[in-house]
């Protein structure tokens, strides 16, 4: 189970400046940096191909509305259809990769970490 | 009275309903805030995954983006790409830290973040302000179906409408809510296949259809009778299947692209969704599943409101449908179009699907809301050592009193579009919580005055430039601001965060738990 959410009074833990704050273990750090970059690539990937369609729309507006076939034009296509799966398919790669990483990270360290000390979360 | 009663429509919505009840009373008992706001995180991957589409796709796609493209075309189709967007960013960023973090509500998060009353009281402004947002264009929805298909006012359908929520989430909780939340999302895409089905069966294919529509110029014959200004309907169709009319400049386009496809990171509800999970892993997974029926029903969305649009340039439906599209507004297009194309039972089961989408949804926002008033506000501020059942009747009671407030704000917008009303609220999501959530999950330098000045500058420059936009120079007037928006949303927290530099000694802590291995074995 995921870590239960329990009650905790707002003391506060203080606070330090940001020059001061201690590095991350490593192990969160490679596993944020893993993410991030993962999902960083994907959502450069997936944002070059959502501007693309107005771009495209604006400046080259003979071609994207020109019919495909019928009166399907490409825009109406990518727009309407392609762009419908493409939410999926990236969502997919991204949870595809990260359950990689996942057994990546436990054959390399044995068993999961525990919770994290030094906050009262249960 | 008998026979108003066997009609399809009563007969399917009464099912609905009932079924409604029965899952309420199923789930009556919530003995835990935990089982009472996040339902106990009992529920796997496929339940919440339906049950998250459910939240997402309210009254906006299952009416409102229909609607959009039959009104406005290719722009219409532009808002449904833009809605699609939302849940994959979500997925990527948020929802396993989220789900690792597991509190009860969204402001649960700043709070613990920053061990800060403030912050928590800043985002429970929010959370209201969204959640409002985005409530009134469903009771818009639902008020119109009472008031076309039976014949209600437009004010007992409102009412009719906070009643059945005070009964649904007041008394099942966020259980019953889930549950009668992925059931109604099934009922949804049950009625958007068929009508499809009907579509294509009746030659309707999308190609054909778009060129019929491109083809047309000219007065839509039989209109006039039902038209205020007594003369048949004109309409262009090479502009209906072109760009640049309803969004006039590309940075307009560009404007609500950025709105849109952020939004969904900060919506409460949905925000809300991932911590009923188990685990983290089972959040993703639920978000998968989430993104892949959002996915077809978008496409069916856009659809289908290419099919209203045949259907009516045709002339081909009976006068009652012709009436319904022409004097509906473009919320109606769906049920009026299931009327030409299947007759009564279509029609029933769209309206029961209706009635599934806007309850589904007003059920996330209500307890949504209903923890930020009574776990966040009351527990917190009010009442010191407050007990499992007295935080759970807090609930209750702020279920009632978001009934009246939200009932209010659905009276004030009769004339509005539902997609329109709900891409705003996406526009103020994106201006306020996605900043926090994305950079308090992935920055450690975020600082406790960093977060409060992004929410509160965030909330105040997205409101005043959709309600004063006209005292703004013309270039920066947008139908949906997230261009200017959404950047001063991110860069308020960066930048006071920079200036502060003061970030909680334990924010180290935080970070290896939102980031943790621990739950994705379970």
């Amino acid at each position: 189970m995921a870590a239960e959410f329990t009650e905790y009074e707002y003391v506060a833990a203080g606070t330090v400046d940001v020059s001061q704050l201690e590095p991350l273990d490593k192990e969160t750090t490679r596993i944020m940096r893993d993410e991030m970059s993962t999902g960083s690539k994907l959502t450069i990937f997936y944002y070059v191909f959502i501007f693309m369609i107005p771009i495209l729309n604006w400046h080259a507006s003979g071609f994207m509305f020109s019919r495909m076939w019928g009166g399907m034009t490409y825009t109406w296509f990518v727009t309407g259809i392609v762009a419908m799966a493409m939410a999926f398919i990236i969502a997919y790669v991204h949870t595809s990769l990260y359950e990689k990483r996942l057994h990546k990270y436990q054959g390399s360290t044995g068993t999961p970490s525990t919770h994290s000390e030094g906050r009262n979360i249960g | 009275m008998l026979q108003t009663l066997l009609e399809p429509k009563m007969i399917l919505t009464i099912l609905l309903m009932g079924t409604i009840v029965y899952i309420t009373y199923l789930t009556k008992k919530s003995s835990t805030a935990s089982d009472y706001f996040v339902g106990g995180r009992s529920f796997g991957w496929f339940t919440n995954g339906s049950a998250i589409g459910g939240d997402y796709l309210s009254a906006a796609t299952f009416l409102g983006i229909a609607g959009l493209t039959f009104q406005l075309g290719y722009d219409g189709a532009y808002y449904a790409f833009c809605f699609s967007i939302g849940l994959t960013l979500l997925a990527i960023f948020v929802a396993g830290p989220l789900r690792r973090f597991g509190a009860y509500t969204v402001a649960d998060f700043l709070a613990y973040r920053f061990h800060s009353k403030r912050a928590r009281l800043a985002a429970v402004a929010v959370v209201l302000a969204i959640s409002g947002f985005y409530a009134a264009p469903q009771l818009l929805g639902a008020a119109q179906i009472l008031s076309m298909f039976f014949g209600t006012t437009y004010e007992f359908g409102i009412i009719f409408t906070c009643t059945v929520m005070v009964f649904y989430v007041g008394i099942g909780g966020m259980k019953g809510t889930t549950i009668n939340q992925a059931l109604e999302l099934w009922i949804r895409l049950g009625a958007f296949v068929l009508m499809a089905a009907a579509a294509v069966y009746g030659g309707l294919h999308y190609d054909r259809i778009l060129a019929a529509i491109n083809e047309f110029h000219g007065s839509i014959a039989g209109t006039a009778q039902f038209a205020k200004d007594g003369k048949d309907v004109a309409f262009d169709g090479a502009s209906w299947t072109g760009t640049g009319h309803y969004f006039p400049t590309f940075w307009q386009t560009i404007s609500m692209t950025i709105g849109l496809s952020l939004g969904t990171i900060g919506l409460p509800h949905i925000l809300l969704r991932f911590y009923t999970n188990p685990s983290a892993k089972a959040a993703r997974k639920s978000a998968l599943m989430a993104i892949g029926i959002a996915s077809v029903f978008f496409f069916f969305a856009v659809y289908l409101g290419a099919v209203g649009r045949a259907v009516f340039l045709s002339g081909s439906a009976s006068p009652e449908v012709m009436k319904d599209l022409v004097a509906g507004g473009n919320n109606m297009v769906i049920p009026s179009t299931a009327q030409a194309l299947g007759g009564e039972w279509l029609l029933g089961l769209v309206i029961a699907g209706a009635f599934a989408a806007i309850f589904s949804n007003l059920s996330g926002l209500f307890i949504a809301s209903s923890g930020a008033l009574a776990h966040d506000l009351y527990a917190t501020f009010m009442r010191k050592n407050i007990t499992e059942r007295e935080r759970v009747i807090a609930g209750k009671v702020a279920i009632v009193i978001l009934a009246f407030l939200y009932g209010a704000l659905g009276l004030m917008v009769k004339t509005a579009s539902i997609g329109h009303l709900v891409a705003l609220a996406f526009t103020v999501a994106a201006s306020t919580f996605t900043p926090i959530f994305i950079l308090g999950i992935w920055w450690r330098g975020m600082t406790e005055k960093g977060a409060i000045a992004g929410l509160v500058i965030g909330l105040a420059v997205s409101m005043f430039m959709i309600f004063c936009s006209s005292m703004l120079p013309a270039f920066l007037q947008f139908k949906v601001p997230g261009l200017i928006t959404v950047p001063v949303g991110f860069l308020s927290v960066y930048i006071v965060s920079k200036l502060d530099r003061k970030v909680p000694a334990d924010v180290n802590d935080f970070m290896r738990k939102v980031h943790s291995k621990e739950s994705e074995a379970a």
